[in-house]
């Protein structure tokens, strides 16, 4: 073990921040218009991609850096740590662009790698639908074969930046005559085809990042099928799997920037003429606040170990989920608490610090639902690591 | 960036578990050991080279894979005290007194007095003294008393916390057994009435030693209850493959399922941190003594819960003096308890981030003041 950084990572990383100090976009000066939002995101990503911070371990065939994994995570922490946003392409980076590498072929990479890691082309997923969330493997979207092409009928929900996106990766199922999870496959569709409708989806916190998707007789080509016919449910597990291993790192710096944000806050804010941090149950709140965001990072180097290796990512991954979770939550949850009555004092001097711990809080009750409910997590583990019976 | 560990380091933790197989009863029966076989497998982890010397000297991460497969045996030996004052010894051996230096190259099992009656696992608050090189004062919670050839004794020399080594025969030194959850490991307290001291530590070297033989302490406990939690808990998953209720098994309930997965995620995290804070510790990066705190408050709570969910799946068997599972869990306390449990680590990051945000905001006051 070694958690020094080697020269070359931290001339890397100095490297990033000399580049974010020129031309860094923060996550919190964002426009709240969500076009000038997007249009901002996309340059950014495409500016992070020139400077080589995007697909840095990617093949170079692919439009890739080729470098070893170790320099991704070097460069995604340095980058959440300056408050850099998360690259708007994240479905395509974490999940869609994994998958592609993995099971796609060859002209299927060429043409849909590039534009991913430079965000001219957005993408999106489609798994979810409304009768099948956690029990995804229930899906009804169908896509039927004729000719050469697929014929897709269907509705997917929880579909990010779905009015953004150029392509998605839909999960349909393609075999009523075999199990459930042996008739699903993955197809690329053009979210320009006739027969594809968004309509975007306001969450509790106001904001609209997802969408609901309507696919009437979408026709997709043969061409568009990732891997073989009946692949689509391992290439789900495999994307999911990627999303929940790699998401952690960068993840827990920008739970520590927004811990320290709490911290500033609670000194600067005083009750009964005292500062709120000054209480000591504030303090040991804070503290184990703290404790779940480093231990997340520890389980999460160690679990990286692994994967920075060139191993899979395997249902350990499911532990850093649940961790990652808990430690968002907790923290949102304890800013409430500590901030107390200062949420409602009324003190304009306050109102957007307070807009900003709202929405986090809302957000977190997203964290132990995204990409595999907590009880869907537990279940893995259960399988996977327990080799528990099943139900 | 290198987080996984090294080939020497596994072969090093397999060899300690053929090693706890060979010499130590199993680790339901360890309880009944007596003094004899404490000393035969202290005897063969020192031939082993645990207490390294001559350039061999094992790392907090060696140390703690050995305290992990002690903890998982429910070995007794006098582990901690021996290597955490060596450990926190050895990057200041050029300025040590010459008795302190000699113990780096010496077989000599070592306790550490820190504990006061009526205080807490602080350093701040002994009330132990050296006067003239005597030491006067009381501690608890000391391990191995009885056998061990020195003690290791943090006391104020002058206004400040140091550190006196004492010959466990000196006149004045005398120790009563105190009792303990586990009774397997032996504690006792022991006054010191004007007693002799080898060697005296004081000042700014002695505060750091003594963070560092706390920090290290802390996190040995913390490798040992991981040790023993994941073997309850290990014995707890075999049952609930086998253990039949209302014909089914009862791993296949929702609730066992996920409770147990719950407590593994306890478990691998806990050991995933303490792996970390020992790292951090021997690579002395800023800041180790917090990751310690980190590790030691997180660990202090998840073992015990690991041990809690593991009796809970055994049901009523885990009840009976018979069945392991209470040896495991008085051995988790222990360590919980020992160099502070996580309330005591909560509290001091608490005070720590509250400090650090005054400090840094009063500095980057003066700042602003300058620059206006």
């Amino acid at each position: 073990m070694q958690l020094t950084e080697t020269a070359s990572e931290r001339a890397l990383a100095d490297e990033v921040r000399a580049f974010l100090s020129g031309q860094g976009v923060r996550a919190e000066e964002l426009p709240h218009e969500l076009d000038d939002r997007m249009a901002l995101l996309q340059r950014w990503q495409a500016a992070c991609y020139d400077a080589g911070y995007v697909g840095r371990t990617w093949p170079v065939e692919f439009g890739g850096g080729g470098r070893p994994p170790v320099e991704q995570i070097v460069v995604d922490q340095a980058l959440a740590a300056a408050g850099a946003p998360e690259f708007v392409n994240i479905v395509g980076l974490g999940v869609l662009g994994p998958s592609l590498l993995r099971f796609g072929n060859d002209e299927q990479r060429r043409r849909y790698i590039p534009p991913i890691l430079s965000a001219e082309e957005i993408w999106c997923q489609g798994f979810s639908e409304p009768e099948a969330g956690s029990d995804l493997a229930s899906l009804r979207t169908r896509a039927v074969q004729d000719g050469d092409n697929f014929v897709i009928n269907g509705q997917k929900t929880w579909v990010s930046w779905g009015q953004y996106a150029k392509y998605c990766g839909l999960l349909a199922r393609t075999d009523d005559t075999v199990p459930r999870h042996r008739g699903i496959s993955m197809l690329i569709v053009d979210m320009s085809a006739p027969g594809v409708e968004v309509r975007p989806t306001t969450q509790i916190t106001g904001h609209a990042e997802f969408s609901e998707l309507f696919l009437d007789d979408v026709v997709v080509p043969r061409e568009n099928l990732l891997g073989e016919l009946g692949d689509g449910w391992k290439i789900a597990m495999y994307t999911l799997g990627h999303e929940r291993g790699t998401a952690a790192l960068p993840r827990q710096v920008k739970l520590r920037t927004w811990f320290d944000r709490a911290v500033s806050a609670a000194r600067r804010r005083e009750v009964d003429g005292r500062p709120l941090i000054d209480d000591p149950e504030a303090q040991a709140a804070l503290a184990r606040a703290l404790i779940g965001i480093e231990v997340l990072r520890h389980h999460a180097y160690r679990t990286a170990g692994e994967f920075l290796q060139g191993g899979a990512v395997g249902p350990e991954s499911s532990s850093v989920k649940l961790l990652m979770a808990d430690a968002e939550q907790r923290l949102a949850s304890t800013v409430l608490e500590v901030l107390g009555p200062t949420l409602q004092g009324g003190d304009p001097d306050d109102i957007p610090e307070n807009d900003f711990w709202y929405e986090t809080y809302l957000y977190s009750r997203a964290a132990s639902v995204y990409g595999g409910t907590r009880q869907i997590q537990r279940d893995i583990i259960a399988d996977r690591i327990l080799a528990l019976p099943k139900e | 960036m290198d987080l996984e560990l090294s080939d020497e380091q596994v072969w090093l933790e397999e060899s300690i578990n053929t090693l706890l197989e060979r010499r130590w009863p199993a680790a339901e029966s360890a309880w009944q050991a007596g003094e004899a076989e404490r000393a035969r497998l202290w005897e063969s982890l020192v031939e082993f080279g645990l207490l390294g010397g001559a350039g061999n000297d094992l790392g907090a991460i060696e140390l703690c894979l050995v305290a992990r497969a002690v903890g998982g045996h429910l070995a007794v030996v006098p582990l901690i005290g021996s290597v955490a004052v060596r450990y926190a010894l050895a990057p200041f051996a050029a300025e040590l007194p010459d008795d302190f230096r000699a113990l780096q190259t010496s077989d000599a099992r070592l306790a550490i007095g820190l504990l006061e009656p009526g205080g807490g696992w602080s350093p701040s608050g002994v009330r132990a003294t050296v006067k003239d090189s005597r030491l006067t004062g009381t501690k608890a919670a000391v391990e191995h008393a009885a056998v061990v050839d020195y003690l290791v004794v943090v006391a104020l020399v002058g206004a400040e916390p140091g550190l006196a080594l004492v010959r466990r025969d000196s006149p004045g030194v005398e120790w009563g057994d105190q009792p303990a959850l586990d009774g397997a490991v032996p504690l006792s307290r022991v006054t010191f009435g004007d007693a002799n001291t080898d060697a005296v530590l004081s000042g700014q070297l002695a505060q750091t030693i003594i963070d560092r033989l706390i920090s290290v302490g802390g996190l040995l406990a913390a490798a040992e209850a991981v040790g023993a939690s994941a073997n309850i808990f290990s014995q707890a998953q075999s049952y609930a493959t086998e253990r039949r209720q209302f014909g089914r098994t009862i791993g296949s309930n929702q609730a066992l399922r996920h409770l147990m997965a719950d407590l593994h995620v306890r478990q691998a995290s806990s050991w995933s941190t303490t792996l970390y804070a020992a790292a951090a510790l021997d690579e002395g990066i800023p800041g180790a003594r917090l990751t310690g705190s980190v590790a030691k408050a997180y660990v202090s709570r998840s073992a015990r819960e690991v041990a809690h969910g593991s009796i809970q799946v055994f049901g009523g068997i885990a009840f009976t003096e018979e069945h392991p599972a209470h040896r495991f869990l008085r051995r988790i306390i222990l360590r919980e308890q020992q160099f502070g449990d996580a309330a005591h680590h909560e509290r001091e990051l608490g005070r720590t981030l509250a400090a650090t945000a005054n400090a840094s905001a009063s500095a980057s006051g003066i700042n602003e003041r300058v620059a206006a």
